[in-house]
């Protein structure tokens, strides 16, 4: 039954506010009582009015009583679900953020951070909705029953009886209308998106275009999103336009049969006129909820949809599980051992660790090498554990990584990823982010040491200077060296380089690689480099192909070799041609 | 061949780019600018007209079903009343309608209910899709003027203007003003039927109309302080709101980063502090908004409490029948309506006020470039000689070219070279008439620039610009950018000239594979690759090349150093270079600084000289450049 599953998926989320919404659902059924008596003392004014009866204190006095006690009600009632729902959304998001917090790279080679952002806004948005508004489909299936019909039962038991037959359909015709209204304005909403992306689109290209004289084509184009999007739109209001005409004539049926019975009846004497009037508005009253059923069941099917969605992440366990043991935490020298160690990837055949071995002492540098997807990322990436090894490959110090706290380890081991991420903060911020309270000479001299000082003393806010979108644009170099003196600021242990001068020129190179190499006379590093003037300052040199070494040496010890390095050496010093350059860098 | 004639200089300094940028706000309500949309709606002006007959009819069948209730069947047929009310008709007709069908009257009166209730929903549905298809076409044709408008804007233009902010004017500006017309359309579909029911009810009891009128104000006044207290609120709302998702977008995009600084717990810590910001501000305005919901619809209640109590009191001076005061009741929900509406409509009208302005801005936005009035057709085939004769140029006010003379020979390589901001990039912007120029003469094959039209000037030459801009679509038709000229063999030859074939053709959809927006699937290499492939496809007589800068990675530099060679041969071409290897194969280099030419000559010569060229070069300039 899927009902049922929908609201075990929902039923979670709303628990802990169980007596409040009970408490918001209770006050609907009460103001629902104090709403059905306004028509009821309404016939009664008639009724007396008619019988000639010239006292209406009781119905107009009563009529105003009902209001203000169905006001306070109300008010409660729908304040008691807003909350409900809100204060769920609230406890989704945060445990959304905490669950993808521990996801990596595993997860996000297979969902994108877009999908999860829908998750996080969208579909936490549609079960705080639901939980919101979803009361009103007890306001039909139950208290329309409950309270309409036994008013209408108590004045004429025939009449009512005889408006039942129709309800069914017109709840039917709901639900069916919102189903197509929901088709079409997701239809609408894809053509506006698609709009909206064939513009960014076009004029982000737009000097393209005109320095190719294109721009009578891309209108023309242009002009077809536009038609399709008017399509659409067209589609969606029809259906918009004969639901609103056509729920009402349906509707219609009750009060004419109201009219033609209920109207046979008061001419034979057997009901009241003022009963007579009191019957349409609560058939309106009754049938009004139904407007929105259809709704309210569409937002409720998708509701179902959405936890199940967030029930997915929600029940994820975390891609890299901290099996440290906290008994040592004495700082880490920097010995690193890899014995025999194998990799791949979840969603891939491909090994792309081929059974490396591979020893460190503690205080050397290491430069990495090898053809694009030889495995050079990864190695790194299992240093940090960013990548879960298999326990008795990995050892640090001798201990194997994985019996250290995961934020032991990664406080110790800084890697710098390959792509310059930062983040839309200041400067200052971004390259503190380990550590917030950090001391401003170490900041600068990270700056120094990552040849930042200049780019930072370039703008007229210094360290404050917020970067990113809504600040300044960094170019790729000035990225780098930032991330690079992020890293570098950790003084850490071991420092992992994964090709992170990819963007700055040689020179700038070398002075970044004198300092680093001063700096950390007594600390490992690994980096990660296509450059021989990068790899010959290492104390060694590992070359990786196929996920295996097959080199390693100094740099004079590979030159003297004559493989793969000795021949990149050759290339990257006299500019070969294409065809030889071709082979030697991709896989 | 011509004479250097003076053109009129656009000045950029007096154009206020702000208001490109600036945010939504809201503007009052602009009579002028509505009559200005209306000329778009004026082709669709009959069907709108149509539009306006039918919501007529519509809210007149509106009206009369409850007087067949109250008037017809409670006061003529139970209580024996012959009402003396405007009517429209309904009591003859239902005396007309007995005896014709020889029904009883009382189902005489259901018929005649059920033809009014068809009647109503067949004119609504068409009074809506008549406005609805006028309002879409008017819309979708301002929407597409407003694209060409601005997809033929300047260089200038977008050097100074957010795409993203340009992007909304077509986008969600247009969008505003599709709701304010559906706005409208809802407000007239109540307001209409009120000024019907208004007449009726003000012919039965002019006192206990106005006395229900009373409640409007009342309406009215809650509904503008409910609005002034929620603004703010709203407000608060939605920038926590757009700060929560702006915070799990970063963090989940740096979320490597986070995890290798151990920064979860502080970041959960940052969220969950918006989070409940967010929380506090929602529940705030929760309050709001359900006091101020129930009593909106509380006031029918009370009206109909009012009607009784004043109106039974005119029934027993028998000033008003009692179908008179039921038909009063009826009328209550056509009375309210129209304020709740309004209330629920101003803000969207605001915005879309707003929305309108900045549109009609940005159409009335002339900036151009000027083209001749009678533009010189250039031969089949051009030489390809270029001559700058004393350009100058300036920029935003400050001069960047200060006086550029030089030739260059047809099939010649000449490689640009200069620090940053020294106008190499300007120089080559002009050659394309990107910007127009105040000062000096630019000559291709002998004639005046300024006298080509610019789209068949740009025919002739090729642009590669650092940034290889991806369109959604296939390979192939990135390649051939919708010329029809460019067959798929065309497209292949030359993306096999330039070294991208192998590559293309090793996907499993080799030409057909889509490109994603932003080339995802691409590599920088691979991207300038079919860059200088969309080129050569066009064939232009003259190749412009800013060659991207070190970021590129170092794999497939070579190739593209190749290819770059077949693409220059036997085409004058102008190269902005940054690489060693390109300005090695030139025949010429041109050194620019500070807006002058300061050199000028073959490798051998400029190193000789030892001018800048020689500076540059021992500094290994090709990766200085870069930053």
């Amino acid at each position: 039954m899927k009902v049922l599953e929908t609201l075990r998926h929902i039923g979670p989320f709303v628990r802990p506010y169980r007596l409040r919404l009970a408490g918001g659902i209770g006050a609907f059924g009460l103001s629902r009582v104090f709403e059905a008596l306004v028509p009821f003392l309404l016939a009664m004014g008639i009724n007396r009015l008619s019988e000639g009866n010239h006292d209406l204190l009781l119905p107009v006095a009563g009529i105003f009583g009902a209001v203000v006690c169905r006001y306070i009600v109300v008010t409660y009632a729908r304040y008691s679900v807003r909350k409900v729902g809100q204060f769920a959304a609230y406890d989704l998001r945060r445990a959304l953020y905490a669950a993808l917090q521990k996801q990596g790279i595993h997860f996000f080679n297979n969902h994108s951070i877009g999908d999860m952002m829908t998750r996080a806004v969208a579909d936490i948005g549609l079960i705080q909705r639901f939980i919101a508004m979803g009361t009103i489909l007890i306001i039909i299936l139950i208290y329309a029953p409950l309270v309409g019909f036994s008013f209408m039962l108590y004045l004429s038991p025939e009449l009512t009886l005889l408006l039942i037959p129709p309800l069914p359909f017109v709840f039917m015709y709901a639900q069916r209308s919102a189903r197509e209204m929901g088709i079409t304005s997701e239809a609408m909403q894809e053509r506006l998106s698609d709009l909206g992306t064939h513009v960014q689109e076009n004029l982000s290209g737009i000097r393209t275009i005109q320095a190719m004289a294109q721009e009578d084509h891309e209108i023309k184009r242009f002009a077809n999103t536009n038609q399709k999007y008017a399509d659409a739109f067209y589609d969606q209001a029809r259906v918009n336009s004969l639901m609103t005409s056509w729920m009402p004539t349906l509707a219609a049926i009750c009060t004419i049969m109201i009219l033609g019975y209920g109207g046979s009846l008061v001419m034979n004497g057997e009901m009241k006129v003022g009963y007579f009037v009191a019957f349409f508005m609560y058939v309106n009253m009754i049938v009004q909820p139904f407007r929105v059923a259809g709704f309210i069941i569409n937002l409720f099917q998708r509701a179902g949809v959405a936890s199940r969605r967030l029930r997915e992440v929600l029940d994820l366990k975390p891609e890299i599980e901290d099996t440290g043991i906290e008994s040592q935490t004495a700082p880490i020298r920097g010995e690193i051992e890899i014995r025999d160690l194998h990799f791949r990837y979840s969603n891939d055949r491909h090994m792309v660790l081929n059974g490396i071995d591979l020893k460190i002492e503690a205080g050397s540098i290491i430069a990495i090498m090898g053809k694009v997807g030889s495995g050079k990322s990864t190695l790194l990436r299992q240093l940090a554990r960013l990548l879960d090894p298999e326990p008795g490959h990995v050892f640090i110090d001798g201990r194997d990584i994985r019996e250290y706290p995961l934020a032991v380890l990664r406080a110790q081991v800084a890697l710098v990823p390959q792509d310059p991420f930062l983040f839309g903060e200041p400067i200052h911020d971004n390259l503190t982010y380990d550590d917030p309270v950090r001391q401003v000479d170490a900041i600068w001299s990270a700056a120094e040491a990552a040849d930042l000082t200049e780019t930072i003393n370039s703008f007229p806010e210094r360290l404050k200077t917020l970067v990113g979108e809504r600040g300044v644009t960094l170019s790729g170099g000035q990225k780098q060296r930032a991330t690079l003196a992020r890293g570098l600021i950790r003084e850490a242990p071991v420092l992992l380089l994964d090709d992170c001068f990819s963007s700055v020129d040689t020179e700038t190179e070398e002075h970044i690689l004198d300092s680093l190499t001063r700096l950390r006379k007594d600390q490992t590093t690994l980096l990660v480099s296509h450059r021989v003037s990068t790899a010959r300052h290492a104390d060694r040199i590992v070359v990786l192909d196929d996920g295996r070494i097959v080199e390693s040496g100094t740099h004079a010890e590979l030159l003297r070799a004559g493989g793969w390095y000795a021949e990149l050496e050759r290339i990257q010093r006299e500019g070969a041609d294409a065809a030889d350059y071709e082979g030697l860098v991709t896989a | 061949m011509s004479s250097p004639t003076p053109l009129p200089a656009v000045t950029p300094a007096t154009r206020d780019y702000s208001a490109f940028d600036a945010e939504l706000t809201g503007a009052a309500l602009n009579m002028k600018l509505l009559r200005r949309l209306m000329r778009w709606m004026k082709p669709y002006r009959i069907t709108f007209a149509a539009s306006a007959v039918l919501i007529l009819i519509m809210s007149a069948l509106q009206v009369l079903m409850p007087i067949v209730i109250s008037l017809v069947v409670i006061d003529g047929l139970f209580l024996g009343h012959q009402s003396e009310r405007p009517d429209f008709g309904m009591q003859e007709f239902h005396a007309w309608m007995t005896s014709l069908t020889g029904l009883p009257p009382l189902l005489a009166a259901c018929a005649i209910y059920a033809l009014l209730q068809l009647g109503w929903a067949f004119t609504g549905h068409w009074h809506r899709m008549t406005l609805i298809t006028s309002v879409i076409n008017g819309l979708r044709d301002l929407r597409l003027d407003l694209f060409r408008h601005l997809e033929t804007r300047p260089f200038s233009f977008y050097d100074r203007v957010a795409v993203g902010r340009v992007m909304t004017r077509v986008t969600n500006d247009i969008e505003a003003l599709y709701e304010l017309l559906r706005g409208v359309g809802t407000l007239v579909g109540e307001f209409v039927p009120f000024f019907v029911a208004l007449t009726v009810m003000l012919a039965m009891s002019v006192e206990l109309t106005l006395m229900l009128l009373l409640a409007l104000p009342i309406m009215g006044g809650v509904t503008w302080l409910f609005r002034r207290a929620t603004s703010q609120l709203f407000r608060l709302v939605r920038m926590t709101l757009s700060a929560l998702n702006q915070n799990m977008h970063e963090n989940l995009a740096g979320l490597q980063v986070v995890q290798l600084s151990v920064r979860e717990e502080h970041n959960l810590e940052r969220y969950d502090r918006i989070n409940r910001e967010n929380r506090d501000h929602e529940m705030r305005s929760a309050r709001l908004e359900t006091l101020y919901g129930a009593f909106t619809d509380s006031m029918a209640h009370i009206a109909i409490g009012v009607v009784i109590w004043y109106g039974g009191g005119e029934v027993i001076q028998s000033q008003l029948s009692i179908g008179e005061m039921i038909l009063f009741t009826q009328f209550i929900g056509m009375l309210f309506n129209p304020i709740v509406v309004l209330g629920e409509q101003t803000n969207i009208l605001f915005r879309a006020m707003a929305s309108g302005e900045r549109i009609f801005q940005a159409l009335d936005w002339d900036e151009k470039i000027h083209e001749p009035q009678n533009p010189v057709t250039l031969p089949a085939r051009l030489q390809g000689e270029i001559e700058f004769r004393n350009v100058h140029f300036a920029y935003h006010n400050i001069p960047v070219l200060k006086g550029i003379s030089l030739t260059v020979r047809p099939g010649e390589k000449l490689a640009i070279v200069g620090p940053t901001g020294s106008g190499k990039s300007t120089l080559i912007r002009l050659l394309s008439r990107f910007y127009d120029f105040e000062d000096g003469i630019i000559f291709l094959d002998g004639v005046d620039l300024n006298h080509i039209h610019t789209r068949d000037l740009r025919r002739r030459i090729g642009v590669v610009l650092q940034d290889f801009h991806i369109f959604s679509g296939t390979i192939y038709e990135n390649i051939a950018l919708g010329s029809p000229d460019i067959t798929r063999e065309r497209a292949e030859a030359a993306a096999r000239t330039v070294n991208v074939h192998g590559f293309i053709s090793a996907l499993p959809k080799g030409y057909d594979t889509p490109l994603s927006e932003r080339g995802q699937n691409l590599s920088q290499g691979q991207r300038q690759l079919l860059a200088f492939a969309r080129v050569l496809a066009a064939d232009p007589e003259i190749l412009i090349l800013d060659e991207a800068t070190a970021s590129i990675d170092t794999e497939t530099e070579l190739l593209i150093q190749d290819a770059l060679r077949k693409l220059t041969a036997g085409r004058t071409s102008i190269l902005i270079a940054h690489r060693l290897q390109t300005i090695q194969e030139a025949n010429r280099i041109l050194v620019i600084e500070d807006g002058y030419v300061k050199e000028l000559g073959n490798r051998q010569e400029l190193l000789g000289s030892d001018g800048l060229y020689a500076t540059l070069y021992r500094l290994q300039f090709q990766e200085t450049a870069a930053e």
